[in-house]
C-alpha cells in the first residue's frame, strides 16, 4: 500500500543520505598539490614493491616505483590532465591489474588524489579480449550478480519499513557489520570459511538484528516515538557504527583469508568467478526460501498482515512485536549474508553499507514499497542497470544511476513496478 | 444528571461480562476524548452506543479494545481488570473487535484474513470456516480473493468473519453498516442478531442509531465523550429528547 507521504519520506531519505555519502566522500592524502599516492598489493594483501608506475600528459613524464609497504606517491608538476599507467611486467608473473586496468585518466584541479589498483590472478591478454569481445552480456551477468546481493539487502529493508514504518539509514551498516563479523571469526579468529561464514550469520541475525531492535527501535516505539524522530536516530546510529567501523578495524580494505583471488571462469566469453557463482546460487536458494516464508507461512502471512495494518493485526490477536522481532533477526541475516558475498567478492570496508545504502532504498522503491518480490525486482533491475550505466557514464558515478532511476520511478510509477493503487472504500 | 447515570451504572453493572468506569482517554496529552464514560454489558446482552460524529463513539470502543491509551478510569472482563492490556491479549481473553475503517488486511486473500482471525489457535481454523461460512456465505466461493478488492459490504463481512474466527465471547462491531446499501444494512443488522443469538454479547456502534435501537436489548448515547442517555432500546427510541436531539428525522419518518 503505497502513501504520500511514505513516498514523500522515501525521496527525503535519499536526498539526505547523498548529500552525506557526498560529504563522508572526500579522502585525505600526504601529497599537499596536485599528484597521486596509493598502494599496490597481491590478491592476499602483500604489498607489492618495486612495482613501476608513471604519471604523463603531453609535456611532462614522471616516474616511481612502489616502496617496501607497496606504496607509491608521484607529484604532478601541475594542475591538468594525466594518463596514470602502470607497467604490468614489473608486476609478479601471474598478476594483472583488475578493472578497469592498468590504465587511467586523471584530472586534477587542484589537491592530490588516491588511487586504488587492485591486482588479481590472470594474464592482462584475457583480461582485454573478454573487455573488448563482450561488453554488454558481461555487464548483464555482473549486474545480475550485484543485484542479487542487493536483494539480500533489500529485502530485509522493506521488510523492516513495512512492518514499522521506519525508513531505516543504518541498514548499510548492517552488511557491514555483518561483513566484518565474518572477517574476525575468519582472519582474526582464524576459522574456515565453511564455519566462519554460517557462524557470524547467526551472530549477526542475533546481534545486530534482533538485539538492536530488542535495546533501540522496541523501547522507542514504546514511547511513541515519531517515525521522523526515529529516521533521524537512524542516521545518528549508521554514523556511529560506521566510524566504529573505521576505529576497529581501520580503513584500508580487508580480505577474507580464503577465496580472495580466484581467475575467472570463462562462459560463453562471460568471466565469472566460482566464488562469485556460489554466492549467488546462495542467494537465489536464500531468497527463494524467505519469500515462500512470507506467502505460506504462519508467521510469514502475518507479517504481511502487520505490513498492511499494525492496529488491525493486533486486534485480531497478532503479536506485532513479535513479528516485528522476527522481522529484524531474518533482516540482520539476509544484510550479513549480502554484506560477506560483498566481502568475498571484493573486499571488506567500513564503507561498503554507506555505499549500498542508496542502492537498496533505489531497488525498493523501484520494486514497489512493501510488496513482497518488489525488493528482489527492484534490486535486480538496479543492479542491472548500474552495471550498463558504465558504458555511458565514468565508473565512478554508477552508484548516482541509482538515484536517477529512483527520481524517475517516484515521478511517474511512484507505487512502483510491482505496486498496485490500493482501491479506496 | 451525569452522576445520576453514573450512580445507575454503579448499581445495574456489578455482574456484567465487560465493564468500563469512568474512562478518561484521548489520543494527545491534555486533549480527553472520553470524559468519564461509563460502560456495561452482560453476557449475551447486545448493547448499541448512538452519539454525534465525533462524540468519541470509536475512541471508546478503541479504549476497551487497548488500542487507545486509557488515562483513567478502569476496564474489566468477568472482574479482570483489563485496562490498557494489549490488543492481542484481549483476543485470548475472548474479546474480538471490528474496526469502524480498514478492517481488513488489503493484500491478503479472503482465506488469509480469516487465518489470521485464528492466528492464536490455527487448529481452530477447519471448524471456525464452517462456521462463518454459513453467516456469510459469499466468503467461502472467494476465498482466495484479494480482500483489497472486495466491496465495502464485503469487506465488512470479511472484517466480522475474522473477528468471530476465534469464537469470543464478547465482539466489538464499529458501525458495520456504514456506507452499505439499505437493504444491506438491514442484512447485516439480520447478521449481528444473529451473532447476538449464538450467545455472543455484542456491543455495536451505529451511525444509523433508529434501526440500531430497534435491534438492540440497552442503548448508550454518547455525546462529548459522555453518556448522555442510557436505557432499553425501545426506551431510548422513544425518549422525546433522544428523538429530538440524535434521532432527527429518520426517526419520525
Ligand atoms: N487517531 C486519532 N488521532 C487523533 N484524534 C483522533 C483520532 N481518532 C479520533 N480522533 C478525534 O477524537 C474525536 C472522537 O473521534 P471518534 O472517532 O471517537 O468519534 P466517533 O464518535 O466514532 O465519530 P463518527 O461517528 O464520525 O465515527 C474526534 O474529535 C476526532 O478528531
Ligand atoms: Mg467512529
Amino acid at each position: 500500500m503505497i502513501r504520500v507521504f511514505q513516498i514523500r519520506r522515501i525521496l527525503k531519505s535519499v536526498l539526505l543520505s547523498t548529500i552525506f555519502a557526498i560529504y563522508i566522500g572526500s579522502g585525505a592524502s600526504a601529497l599537499d598539490g596536485p599528484g597521486i599516492s596509493g598502494k599496490i598489493s597481491d590478491p592476499d594483501g602483500k604489498p607489492l614493491a618495486g612495482v613501476a608506475i608513471t604519471l604523463a600528459n603531453n609535456e611532462n613524464t614522471i616516474q616511481g616505483l612502489t616502496d617496501a609497504t607497496g606504496a607509491f606517491e608521484l607529484a604532478a608538476p601541475s594542475a591538468g590532465k594525466y594518463t596514470v599507467s602502470i607497467d604490468v611486467a614489473t608486476l609478479p608473473a601471474g598478476l594483472t591489474i583488475a578493472e578497469p586496468g592498468p590504465e587511467r585518466e586523471i584530472t586534477f584541479v587542484q589537491g592530490p588524489k588516491v588511487l586504488i589498483f587492485k591486482t588479481q590472478v590472470g594474464t592482462s591478454a584475457d583480461q582485454v579480449a573478454v573487455k573488448r569481445d563482450s561488453k554488454i552480456p558481461q555487464l548483464v551477468v555482473d549486474g545480475l550478480l550485484f543485484g542479487l546481493t542487493i536483494a539480500l539487502g533489500a529485502m530485509g529493508l522493506n521488510l523492516i519499513f513495512g512492518t514499522t514504518g521506519l525508513t531505516n539509514f543504518s541498514h548499510g551498516e548492517l552488511l557491514t557489520y555483518g561483513a566484518f563479523t565474518a572477517w574476525t571469526l575468519n582472519y582474526l579468529v582464524g576459522l574456515n570459511m565453511l564455519i566462519a561464514v554460517p557462524l557470524s550469520l547467526v551472530i549477526s541475525a542475533f546481534l545486530w538484528g534482533w538485539a538492536q531492535n530488542r535495546y533501540l527501535w522496541k523501547p522507542l516505539r514504546r514511547r511513541g516515538t515519531g517515525l521522523m524522530a526515529m529516521m533521524i536516530v537512524s542516521i545518528g546510529l549508521a554514523l556511529t557504527l560506521r566510524y566504529s567501523a573505521l576505529a576497529i578495524f581501520g580503513g584500508s580494505p580487508r580480505n577474507y583469508n580464503q577465496y580472495a583471488a580466484q581467475a575467472g571462469l570463462d562462459i560463453f566469453g562471460v568471466a565469472i568467478t566460482p566464488k562469485a557463482l556460489i554466492m549467488a546460487i546462495i542467494a537465489i536458494i536464500t531468497l527463494a526460501i524467505v519469500l515462500f516464508w512470507l506467502k505460506n507461512s504462519k508467521i510469514g502471512k502475518a507479517t504481511r498482515a502487520v505490513r498492511d495494518n499494525p492496529d488491525l493485526a493486533s486486534a485480531t490477536g497478532i503479536n506485532v512485536e513479535k513479528v516485528i522481532s522476527y522481522v529484524w533477526t531474518l533482516g540482520g541475516f539476509l544484510a550479513a549474508l549480502a554484506g560477506i558475498t560483498v566481502g568475498i567478492n571484493q573486499d571488506v570496508s567500513w564503507r561498503m553499507g554507506q555505499i549500498l545504502l542508496l542502492i537498496m532504498f533505489a531497488s525498493v522503491t523501484l520494486g514497489g514499497l512493501g510488496t513482497i518480490y518488489g525488493a528482489l525486482v527492484g534490486a535486480i533491475t538496479i543492479g542491472v542497470l548500474i552495471q550498463l550505466s558504465t558504458l555511458v557514464l565514468p565508473t565512478e558515478l554508477k552508484t548516482v544511476s541509482a538515484l536517477f532511476v529512483m527520481i524517475a520511478i517516484l515521478l511517474f510509477r511512484p507505487q512502483g513496478i510491482l505496486g498496485k493503487r490500493e482501491r479506496v472504500g | 444528571m451525569t452522576t445520576d447515570l453514573h450512580q445507575e451504572h454503579i448499581d445495574n453493572s456489578a455482574k456484567a461480562l465487560i465493564k468500563a468506569d469512568n474512562l478518561i482517554a484521548g489520543y494527545f496529552p491534555g486533549v480527553p476524548i472520553l470524559n468519564g464514560s461509563d460502560l456495561y454489558a452482560n453476557e449475551g446482552e447486545l448493547i448499541g452506543i448512538i452519539g454525534p460524529n465525533g462524540a468519541g463513539k470509536s475512541t471508546l470502543l478503541k479504549a476497551l479494545f487497548g488500542l487507545v491509551k486509557v488515562w483513567s478510569g478502569e476496564v474489566t472482563l468477568r472482574g479482570e481488570n483489563i485496562t490498557n492490556m494489549r490488543a492481542d491479549e484481549l483476543v485470548t481473553r475472548s474479546i474480538g473487535f471490528v474496526p469502524q475503517n480498514n478492517n481488513v488486511f488489503p493484500s491478503l486473500t479472503i482465506e488469509e484474513n480469516l487465518e489470521m482471525g485464528c492466528y492464536q489457535d490455527p487448529s481452530k481454523f477447519v471448524d471456525s470456516f464452517e462456521r462463518v461460512s454459513s453467516l456469510f456465505p459469499a466468503l467461502k466461493d472467494r476465498r482466495k480473493q484479494k480482500a483489497g478488492s472486495l466491496s465495502g459490504g464485503e469487506r465488512q463481512m470479511v472484517a466480522m468473519g475474522r473477528a468471530l474466527m476465534m469464537n469470543p465471547s464478547v465482539i466489538l462491531l464499529d458501525e458495520p453498516s456504514a456506507g452499505l446499501s439499505p437493504a444491506l444494512q438491514d442484512e447485516v443488522f439480520i447478521r449481528v442478531k444473529d451473532i447476538n443469538k449464538t450467545g455472543v454479547t455484542v456491543i455495536i456502534v451505529e451511525q444509523n442509531a433508529a434501526r440500531c435501537l430497534q435491534i438492540v436489548d440497552r442503548g448508550y448515547v454518547l455525546d462529548q465523550g459522555q453518556n448522555a442517555y442510557t436505557g432499553t432500546g425501545r426506551s431510548l427510541a422513544n425518549d422525546p429528547k433522544v428523538i429530538e436531539l440524535y434521532l432527527g428525522t429518520l426517526a419520525k419518518s
